[in-house]
């Protein structure tokens, strides 16, 4: 393609877009909307699978002895679980310990367990740190069938929620992206028909003079690409402002939750909505150009 | 053309029409009103494909053409309308230089070429007007210097004259005389007696859809 062609389809492509001032603007904002939702539900899914992992990470299993435990029982059952394979860490939790832990979380109800007297209820404790998730299954009803362990059990029902919640943001997300893409590619193929409405003339005379398809419906789909891609511009900059005050906020109040930092995900989100955008509009453009470019 | 029908749903436009128009000769097609002479045009540059029959133009088979062959078949034709089809948001220059530019021609050509043939119609002051701002005649010589701007083998005109009065026709044909003079096929559909009758050149008649005569220098023979 020669430098004067390009020169020409970039020309043909900018006059359009100016043309049709109105139905272009119209057209980018709808684009801009759209992949704005489809930017947020991406955000919120690789959120909460993010949470969902780290939360998995974080699982350990509780192990409770029995109250007739003798100290020496304790550090062989230590040393035990210490030996188990995929064990990272083990923390010994003492009768003592676990009732400070519980005053500590009572705080201003305190004297509540002024009712206890001097009497402990609490076990003594493991907390074990395994190295993978998968681990945990594995071991948990192992160590239960320990000398002298009352009980061991791990967080399972919180991930397993979070990771169903997950699931059911990116499927929900995906319904809805699929509408959303297609009510993108409805409005750009519309915007376009429209073009090569008013540009009917043209295009006749295109084919008389002996213009190939190609050329002919370059300048159209770069019309379509660019308002892709000028939608996809505007939507990942609301999605950055929008996504950088949600960080602010959730770092003020909820300071726990791991949130994905914004600066290598958003590069990836605003590279991932300006090729859907000018995919679509690419599509779009191709779609309406096939019902009135027939020779 | 070999034994060409053209058959539109119930409407018979053409039947079996065979002619061989040779390189550089200067054709008229005439008829009464729907005889089939747009038929016969539209055919030579495959805007419609026949019923049946062979069509040849310039030695391409235009019926078992590729599709994507068809823009370099067009190429080498040079079409002209009664209705001129210029383009009203261009000037008088960027409408012939259209032609250029959307088959891809180098810039540097393109002014110089543009700028000669617009010196062929007498039109090169016009060059930065709107159509809109020409009379008829000079529309049309405008449609015709697009036409020939690609320097076609074959130029093919449907009633190029039926909407200017006789004196611009007339410049218009002396135009056309022209570019026929300096090799280039011409085969022109018109209603315009004087015309025919003045130039001398070959005559189809075609009435009904069926040729009724081919004279090598023939008159419009119908009174009017
Ligand atoms: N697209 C079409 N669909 C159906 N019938 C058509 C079509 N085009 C032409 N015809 C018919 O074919 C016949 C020949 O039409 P054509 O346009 O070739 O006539 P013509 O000789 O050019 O007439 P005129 O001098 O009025 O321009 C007519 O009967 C016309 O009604
Ligand atoms: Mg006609």
């Amino acid at each position: 393609m020669s430098f004067s062609t390009k020169e020409y389809f970039v020309r043909e492509t900018y006059k359009s877009v100016r043309r049709n001032g109105f139905m272009s603007a119209a057209c980018i904002s709808t684009v801009a909307v759209s992949l704005l939702i489809l930017g947020l539900f991406l955000l919120l899914s690789l959120n909460t699978n993010n949470l969902a992992q780290y939360l998995e990470s974080q699982v350990q299993i509780s192990v409770y002895m029995e109250d007739s435990c003798t100290a020496d029982e304790l550090k062989a059952t230590e040393a035990t679980l210490k030996k188990l394979p995929g064990v990272v860490k083990v923390t010994a939790i003492s009768r003592e310990e676990a009732k400070k832990r519980f005053e500590e979380r009572l705080g201003d109800q305190k004297q509540l367990l002024n009712a206890l007297g001097e009497s402990n209820p609490f076990p003594a404790s493991f907390d074990v740190q395994v190295d993978s998730p998968e681990r945990i299954k594995e071991l948990t009803p192992k160590i239960g069938e320990l000398a002298k362990v009352e009980t061991a059990k791990f967080g399972r029902e919180v991930v397993e929620q979070l990771f169903s919640l997950s699931r059911i943001i990116r499927f929900g997300g995906l319904i809805l992206v699929f509408f959303l893409a297609m009510g993108t590619l409805f409005i750009i193929s519309n915007t376009i028909r429209l073009t090569v409405f008013a540009r009917r003339k043209e295009v006749t005379i295109m084919k008389y003079v002996g213009a190939t398809d190609w050329f002919i419906r370059w300048p159209f789909l770069l019309e379509g690409m660019t308002l892709g891609f000028l939608g996809a511009v505007v939507a990942s900059f609301f999605l950055d402002s929008v996504y950088g005050a949600m960080l602010g906020r959730i770092h003020s109040t909820l300071a726990f939750l791991p949130m994905l930092p914004a600066t290598p995900l958003l590069y990836y989100v605003t590279v991932f909505l300006l090729l859907i955008g000018v995919g679509i509009g690419a599509l779009g453009s191709y779609i309406s150009l096939r019902k009135f470019l027939r020779v | 053309m070999n034994n060409v029908s053209k058959v539109y749903g119930s409407n018979t436009a053409l039947t079996d029409i065979n002619v061989h128009i040779q390189p550089g000769e200067f054709v008229f097609v005439v008829g009464p009103s729907g005889a089939g002479k747009s038929t016969f045009i539209k055919l030579c540059f495959r805007e419609v494909l026949p019923s049946s029959g062979s069509i040849f133009v310039n030695g391409c088979d235009v019926i078992k053409m590729e599709p994507k062959e068809i823009p370099f078949m067009r190429r080498q034709l040079g079409i002209i309308f009664q209705d001129y089809r210029l383009l009203p948001d261009r000037t008088v220059y960027e409408n012939v230089a259209f032609a250029m530019e959307v088959i891809e021609t180098p810039h540097r050509k393109i002014k110089r070429r543009v700028l000669n043939v617009l010196d062929l119609v007498g039109l090169r002051r016009r060059a930065d007007s709107f159509p809109g701002e020409l009379s008829g005649g000079e529309q049309q010589r405008i449609a015709i210097a697009r036409a020939i701007v690609n320097d076609p083998l074959l130029v093919i005109a449907d009633e190029p004259t039926g909407n200017l009065d006789p004196e611009t026709s007339w410049d218009i044909m002396e135009i056309f005389k022209e570019i026929n003079d300096s090799g280039t096929t011409i085969v022109m559909a018109t209603h315009d007696k004087e015309i025919v009758d003045g130039m001398g050149k070959r005559v189809l008649a075609i009435e009904k859809g069926r040729i009724v005569r081919d004279e090598q220098h023939g008159g419009y023979g119908y009174e009017l």
